[in-house]
């Protein structure tokens, strides 16, 4: 009882629903600036586990900012920069699946690896708030609070990830 | 700028019909479009979430102690202190402040604003340091000499009237039922009863019993504090009276009180000159049986 009264952040339920809606796009937000998923998940761990361990200081809607910048200091030296990997759904093969025309699905094929490619070679910070927008479907105002910056700011980084992907694509041959 | 953020609005779904019609016109339009469908369709390997909670609960948490306020000891101390403190500050400032000089001895003192009083002897003033500068009122008993600094009306209130001022120098003298007032510079404003007299530099008011004198005076201070009295049409009951509070004697009259009034100047450094010229002046011998009593006796 004791600990209920210091913090909700404390209690089990409470945490594990926390951490069921906040894990997953945690893990994420460090893959699309890492490109390492293990080290990702390993500083999602060590963030929640410090999140645990100091519950009774740390108030439920202050949560979310403590993990996030947990993870990000915790991030500074040890991960090795990767290439970010992504795949496309399994079962999405393309648009038009009327035709069969080879032609066109060889064309179809090669936009999808062009587009994975340029996503690997987009600058970090453009890539993380599209990616966050894209797989996660997070508003730009969650994206800002998240990133510790402004709407604005993610605006102008998602405008220039979409302005940098057209060229690439168009460069790639 | 905002030209700049198009795409991210877009991306968005918060551009206006007219501003989609016009993105929808542009050339590169089919590309972004296909950018934005193909990107809906990408997605990150999924990762053991239940695994990494059972294992991120399984860890001890770090239960702070909490101390409360009151048992810490050191708080007791500074809330003692701080109640302290501000009692003596209230008592500075709120109670009032008496200076005192006893007979035979002189004080001078400054005010808060710098303005300098001298208290003759036998004499006491009480003031209130509180807004002091807004509420320059003090209550003398005896006599004074004030060096008033410039500022608000300035107002010294006397058993027998009240001498208001802006920054001035002036003497107050206000004993038994004699009442002198004189300024040496600046303005001074004197009530006495119902009447009203306005001194400027030089000046000088004595009422005694209803009556009034006015009188000049050339000297830039009061002679008391050079070492002298000076006597204006004053009766030697006054005067005796002032010799007991300058030298702290007491002195016995035993003769018929002459009625003549006295004008002329008094030592207040030298008791034997000044018994010496009451003697002549009324005739009378001073015998002085102990070192503080003295005794005229008629000749």
């Amino acid at each position: 009882m004791t600990t209920n009264s210091l913090s909700e952040t404390c209690d089990k339920i409470i945490f594990s629903t926390f951490f069921k809606s906040h894990a997953k796009s945690l893990r994420n937000f460090l893959f699309y600036k890492y490109g390492n998923k293990d080290q990702a998940e390993d500083l999602v761990q060590e963030a929640f586990i410090k999140l645990w361990q100091n519950c009774s200081a740390v108030p439920l809607e202050k949560a979310k900012s403590y993990i996030y910048t947990i993870a990000n200091n915790g991030s500074l030296n040890e991960i090795a920069h990767q290439k970010v990997v992504l795949q496309y759904e399994k079962k999405f093969s393309g648009f038009d699946k009327t035709n069969e025309n080879p032609e066109f699905i060889l064309e179809e094929k090669q936009f999808k690896s062009k587009l994975l490619k340029s996503i690997e070679n987009l600058n970090e910070t453009q890539r993380v708030a599209f990616l966050m927008h894209r797989i996660d479907g997070k508003k730009y105002s969650e994206i800002a609070e998240e990133l510790n910056i402004s709407v604005k700011a993610v605006e102008k980084r998602i405008h220039l990830a979409l302005v940098e992907l057209r060229k690439e694509i168009d460069s790639i041959k | 700028m905002e030209e700049n953020h198009i795409l991210a609005k877009w991306l968005n779904n918060d551009l206006t019909e007219a501003e989609l019609a016009e993105f929808n016109a542009n050339p590169d339009y089919e590309k972004y479009e296909k950018i934005k469908n193909y990107t809906a369709h990408l997605e990150v390997p999924d990762f053991n979430e239940a695994k990494v909670l059972e294992d991120v609960i399984s860890h001890k948490k770090i239960t702070p102690k909490v101390i409360p306020l009151y048992k810490n000891w050191l708080f007791k101390v500074a809330a003692v202190l701080v109640i302290g403190l501000g009692i003596t500050f209230m008592m500075q400032n709120f109670a009032s402040q008496t200076q005192y000089a006893p007979n035979g001895k002189r004080t001078t003192f400054s005010l808060p604003d710098n303005s300098e009083v001298v208290l003759n002897a036998g004499s006491e003033i009480e003031y209130k340091k509180w807004n002091w500068d807004n509420n320059r009122n003090l209550e003398l008993h005896g006599e004074a000499y004030f060096k008033v600094a410039k500022g608000k009306k300035f107002e010294v209130a006397t058993d027998l009237g009240k001498v208001a001022v802006l920054g001035t120098q002036f003497n107050v003298k206000a004993r038994k039922n004699r009442f002198d007032v004189t300024c040496f510079e600046g303005r001074v404003k004197v009530n006495y009863k119902e009447k009203e007299v306005i001194l400027t530099q030089g000046q000088s008011v004595t009422f005694e019993n209803g009556k009034q004198i006015n009188t000049t005076v050339n000297t830039s201070k009061p002679e008391w504090l050079e070492n002298t009295i000076a006597f204006n049409k004053e009766n030697l009951r006054n005067i005796l009276d002032e010799i007991q509070r300058q030298y702290n004697v007491s002195i016995e009259v035993k003769a018929k009180y002459p009625g003549e009034l006295f004008t002329g100047k008094i030592p207040i450094d030298n008791l034997d000159v000044a018994l010496q010229i009451i003697a002549t002046t009324y005739h009378l011998e001073p015998n002085k049986i102990a070192p503080n009593k003295i005794i005229f006796e008629g000749k």
